[in-house]
């Protein structure tokens, strides 16, 4: 196996237009496991991680552009405030040492049903920068993921980097997992309130072949909110409001059994997360001015 | 220094990273990697190496046709037993069949592991696959054969009756029925096995390091496996990173085959198992399915019992039946059953072998007894505590004779033990009296809560023997060893704190070497609760020995008469008579008369140094030189500890989350010779009893794969999971020792499924019957019950 050791970003880009089945290489947390537990021998490996560009983070307006190497705990450190959502899932990513080295980017390229990054990015309405010699372009999370372990990006492209708007409004995230630290999800559920146009936006993960939104169950909520002036009024969500709302985040989930929980688990604890999270989001947007 | 809390004296060397484990060792050693079979049932077709041959620091690959002499035998079957009339033990590379995924086929020897591993990912094994057995269930139904000699599955089927248990239960007032299993789980030692070997040319000898918990007997193994006389052998156990039950097992394929390549190639050859090795190629344990029938009177007391279950053995019994034994007498816990029978079915699976883990058969026991204890109290509306003193085996009728032989081949005697007594201390450390209005006030929040009680008796300190070795040097320093060893537990603290004071010296002047045959050949090994029942008898014994040589010497060197003597801080002195006394280093060099003086103690000795008695020999008739002893604690048979637990848990009423609220333990290893060190072992048993309840099982698919053989999905409680724990200890001395010990490195794992799943229930209002219990399956059984 090649090892391809990068040190900008040019270099990196110029590699990956060379050897386009290399695969890159950030905080390593999912890509050694699957080479340690030999399900994967790519020809080469592309170490980023002496790449400087892609570990930085900044603010263009209100938009945080993410460097693909920032790692998970920079996220919770320094990022709370504008991406609450991702910085929330980011706590809950294995070990203060997997904090350390995972990346959101690194997460991204994985695009691993199970990543606990997608469900917050989803709800944000990210976008994913995409790098190659020839140029760079953004797609949106939405068309992002595309199949088990497989996105957009082409085979000479880099992630270089994550576009998220600044919250306007509460971002929660909730996570089922076999025990309560260290775990893959079992199921998690990240929530977004856009109260600047009024809009309602989800993440499921580990719950289907991708992370995907439960688009269906947004419109309801949105129209809903909408219908009853609630984000006017930011009165009390009717009971049977909540768990509609479950209950259409649950079928919008296409989940298996495996070791880690049944699919039947998976639906029913889907409705928990997505009622408290939602409980919780509508609780801050209610007694705060956001 | 007895009964006090002393700070283990291992600590700061492992806890600064001065900690020598295998892998730190042999830097100069060939790597060693293994091929290793693919499927749970197979034969091997062919072995094709020649893509492998061309591959830079290959050594050497070795298959079955390659083992000579006694290495080409099936390994031993360690503890035959009569009714194991279908032991089956595997070879150290597989002889044309395999019989579960992990077994060893090819050996690839190389200049370093990198190399080696390569060159197995070269190495071409045909198989022809056979029909997989796995679980119990295809196991029973027999459809296909794991051995094909072995009919049923069945590897043997023991029975043991006290009285008529059927007609005890068919003259019971009330008569119960459950089936109740308990899922595999597995020792996860920090490293896992590893073995060093350095064969010698010159001196035709092998030194090997291995990490096992009975060096003594690896070094045995060796010997006569590679046809080496014993004495050519020596083996050391360095730290090991726990051991758990799975290094009691020996010798390992590897055990044999690394010492072999070793002296075959003439060079130092070392292999460590990974984690995913450690998974599939060395031991589990738990696994048992238990149907019980049960015999009861109005006032909730057993009058007959009836049990019958079936163990998951795996693919062999190298460790013959000891587990299902233990769990067949130890089920009885602190409790008279009336009449009882017991009859089990050791079964064949293609899986992991499965050996003695931490609790040893014992979690079973309990688990399936405890279950009974809260099915009784149930069906009679009889608070669960109640059922239990209603039970429990009186403080009078100690020693208590059960009718049964133990898995130490002798009847199963309860030597001590006040099971009322401690059953009050845990209900008022958890408050169990109060818990009724706890649970309903919780209720009323929509908050679920229970409380669970697990009771459970653990043989220890089973023989047949250890032995210390102890020296005085002439600095006054103290060196003692017995053969059995360490994996982590506080060994040489503990043993040191005994000798110092028995000997009456300074703990600081004592160490403590375990598990090198180096420094003490004769040795059982460390499993079963024994180190401070069996080694820490024997050194008290030795210390004695030596303190009275001591005190002879001293005697004659004071003018004073032996018993007027006392030994404080390493001086001998005249008791009473401040300025007269002789330090325990210069009684050593006495006890060594010498010709030659090699410093100004030595001096003391040689044979000008004073008046001499010229009618008397210079070393007294019945004496030997040195101020050292040996001495050996062989006791009729095993002590048995107990405790109990009471667990409070609440579930989450919508994701069905499990969390523990209290764990409360009350617990009697009669004399506590360290609180420190015994608490400590109870809360990591207690951290494992609690893995077993929650979080770890074994998932084989059909076809034999461990689905989760890795840390990824085989989930152990961290210090998130593991709640704190509230002990109460109880002291009721043994009396079969000198020490009144019996034991305490099991205890804390033993009743956790008990409790906890008692707790469950009483949190969610129906019956758990199968351990562990995953959010996952809680959920499952609420909508079995019919719940939202």
């Amino acid at each position: 196996m090649e090892f391809l050791a990068a040190t900008t970003l040019s270099d990196a880009l110029a590699a990956k237009r060379e050897q386009p089945e290399a695969v890159p290489l950030m905080g390593g947390t999912d890509v050694m496991v699957e080479l340690n537990f030999d399900r994967r021998r790519p020809p080469a490996l592309l170490d980023l991680t002496g790449v400087r560009e892609l570990d930085e983070w900044s603010m263009d307006g209100d938009v945080v552009r993410l460097g693909a190497g920032v790692t998970y705990t920079r996220v919770i450190e320094e990022l709370g405030q504008a991406l609450p959502g991702l910085a929330m899932a980011s706590r809950t990513v294995g070990s203060p040492q997997i904090r350390n080295r995972g990346t959101v980017g690194g997460n991204l390229g994985a695009a691993s049903p199970a990543g606990d990054s997608h469900p917050p990015l989803l709800a944000a309405g990210a976008k994913i920068e995409l790098a190659s010699v020839t140029g760079t372009r953004t797609v949106s999370i939405d068309d992002f993921y595309t199949g088990v372990k497989s996105h957009a990006g082409r085979p000479d492209e880099l992630i270089t980097a994550v576009l998220v708007r600044s919250a306007r409004g509460p971002q929660q995230f909730s996570k089922i997992g076999t025990r309560n630290a260290m775990v893959i999800a079992v199921s998690s559920f990240g929530l977004a309130l856009h109260p600047d146009v009024k809009r309602v936006r989800t993440g499921i993960g580990s719950a289907a072949p991708t992370p995907r939104r439960a688009v269906e169950a947004e419109s309801f909520l949105s129209s809903a909110l909408e219908e009853h002036d609630l984000w006017e009024t930011r009165a009390a969500l009717a009971d049977s409001l909540v768990r509609e709302f479950g209950e259409r985040v649950k079928a919008a989930a296409r989940p298996i059994d495996d070791v880690r929980g049944t699919a039947a688990y998976r639906l029913h604890s889907l409705a928990v997360m997505a009622r408290r999270t939602l409980g919780w989001a509508w609780a801050d947007y209610a007694g705060g001015t956001a | 220094m007895f009964g006090q809390r002393i700070r283990r004296v291992e600590d700061p060397r492992l806890l600064s990273g001065r900690g020598r484990y295998l892998d730190d060792l042999g830097h100069d050693a060939l790597a060693v990697a293994f091929v290793r079979s693919p499927h749970a049932h197979a034969r091997i077709v062919d072995i094709d190496v020649s893509a492998a041959l061309a591959v830079d620091g290959l050594v050497a690959i070795y298959t079955y046709d390659d083992l000579d002499g006694r290495t080409s035998e099936p390994l031993p079957l360690l503890i035959p037993h009569p009714t194991l009339n279908q032991g089956r033990t595997p070879y150290p590379l597989a002889d044309g069949e395999v019989n579960h995924v992990g077994e060893a086929i090819a050996m690839v020897v190389a200049s370093d592991r990198y190399v080696a591993e390569d060159v197995v990912g070269l190495i071409q094994v045909e198989y022809e696959p056979l029909p997989p057995v796995v679980g119990l269930a295809a196991s029973r139904d027999g459809d296909a054969l794991v051995h094909a000699d072995v009919p049923g599955n069945v590897a043997a089927t023991m029975v043991q009756e006290v009285g008529d248990a059927a007609a005890a239960i068919a003259a019971a007032a009330h008569r119960a029925t459950l089936s109740l299993s308990i899922e595999r789980s597995a020792s996860m030692p920090m490293e896992g096995k590893g073995v060093l070997a350095r064969w010698d040319a010159d001196d035709e000898s092998l030194l090997v390091h291995t990490s096992t918990q009975s060096s003594t007997s690896v070094r045995q193994a060796i010997a006569a496996k590679l046809s080496i006389p014993v004495d050519r052998v020596e083996v050391v156990t360095p730290d090991i990173g726990g051991g758990f039950g799975v290094k009691i097992v020996h010798p390992w394929p590897e055990e044999i085959l690394v010492p072999w390549a070793a002296r075959r190639l003439g060079q130092p050859v070392k292999w460590v198992e990974d984690r995913r090795e450690h998974f599939i190629s060395s031991a589990h344990e738990r696994g048992q399915l238990h149907e019980v029938e049960v015999g009861y009177d109005d006032d909730g007391r057993l009058c007959g019992l009836s049990v019958r279950f079936w163990h998951d053995n795996g693919a062999y019994t190298p460790y013959g039946l000891i587990v299902p034994i233990i769990t067949s007498t130890q089920l009885l816990g602190p409790y008279k059953p009336g009449a009882y029978r017991v009859e089990f079915q050791s079964m064949y699976t293609n899986t992991v072998i499965v050996t003695p883990y931490r609790g040893a058969g014992r979690p079973q026991g309990c688990f399936v007894m405890e279950r009974v204890m809260d099915a009784i109290a149930a069906d009679l509306g009889i608070d669960r505590a109640v059922v239990r003193e209603r039970n429990f085996i009186q403080p009078a009728e100690m020693p208590y004779d059960h009718g049964l032989m133990f898995q130490d081949g002798r009847p199963l005697v309860y030597d001590s033990g006040d099971f009322p007594a401690s059953l009050a201390k845990l209900k008022a450390l958890v408050g169990w009296d109060e818990f009724d209005s706890f649970r309903a006030a919780a209720r009323a929040e929509g908050r679920r809560v229970g409380i669970g009680l697990g009771c459970y008796v653990e043989g220890t300190g089973v023989g047949p023997y250890e032995g210390g070795h102890l020296r005085v040097e002439t600095d006054g320093s103290v060196v003692v060893s017995t053969g059995l060893t360490s994996q982590g537990q506080g060994h040489q603290t503990m043993l040191a704190q005994i000798v110092a004071d028995e000997l009456g010296v300074e703990m600081e002047r004592v160490r403590v070497t375990t598990g090198d045959t180096r420094r003490f050949k004769y040795a059982v090994g460390t499993f079963a609760s024994r180190t401070a029942v069996m080694s820490g008898s024997a050194v008290a014994l030795t210390a004695r020995k030596v303190r009275a040589k001591a005190l002879k010497i001293a005697a004659n060197a004071l003018e004073a008469a032996v018993d007027d003597l006392e030994i404080v801080d390493g001086q001998i002195r005249v008791k009473g008579s401040p300025g007269s006394e002789i330090d325990l280093g210069s009684v050593a060099v006495l006890s060594n008369p010498l010709r030659y003086a090699f410093d100004a103690g030595a001096a003391r000795a040689t044979q000008f140094a004073g008046p001499v008695d010229p009618t008397a020999p210079p070393v007294p008739e019945g004496e030997q030189p040195g101020l050292e002893g040996t001495d050996y604690y062989s006791p009729v048979g095993s002590t048995f500890a107990n405790g109990m637990h009471a667990v409070v848990v609440e579930t989450d009423p919508e994701t069905a989350e499990i969390n523990i609220l209290r764990y409360c333990v009350v617990h009697d290893c009669g004399t506590v010779i360290n609180p420190m060190i015994v608490e400590g072992q109870i809360h990591g048993g207690v951290a494992q009893g609690v893995a077993g309840a929650l979080y770890e099982r074994m998932e084989y698919d059909d076809a034999g794969q461990l689905l989760n053989a890795s840390y990824m999905d085989f989930l152990m409680p961290y210090a998130s999971e593991v709640p704190h724990i509230e002990i109460d200890h109880l002291e009721t001395p043994s009396p079969l020792n000198p020490l009144g010990v019996k034991g305490a490195g099991e205890a804390g794992v033993i009743p956790g499924s008990a409790a906890i799943a008692a707790a469950i229930e009483d949190a969610e209002g129906f019956a758990i019957t199968t351990m562990p219990i995953s959010p996952s399956q809680l959920f499952d059984l609420r909508r079995r019950h019919c719940e939202r």
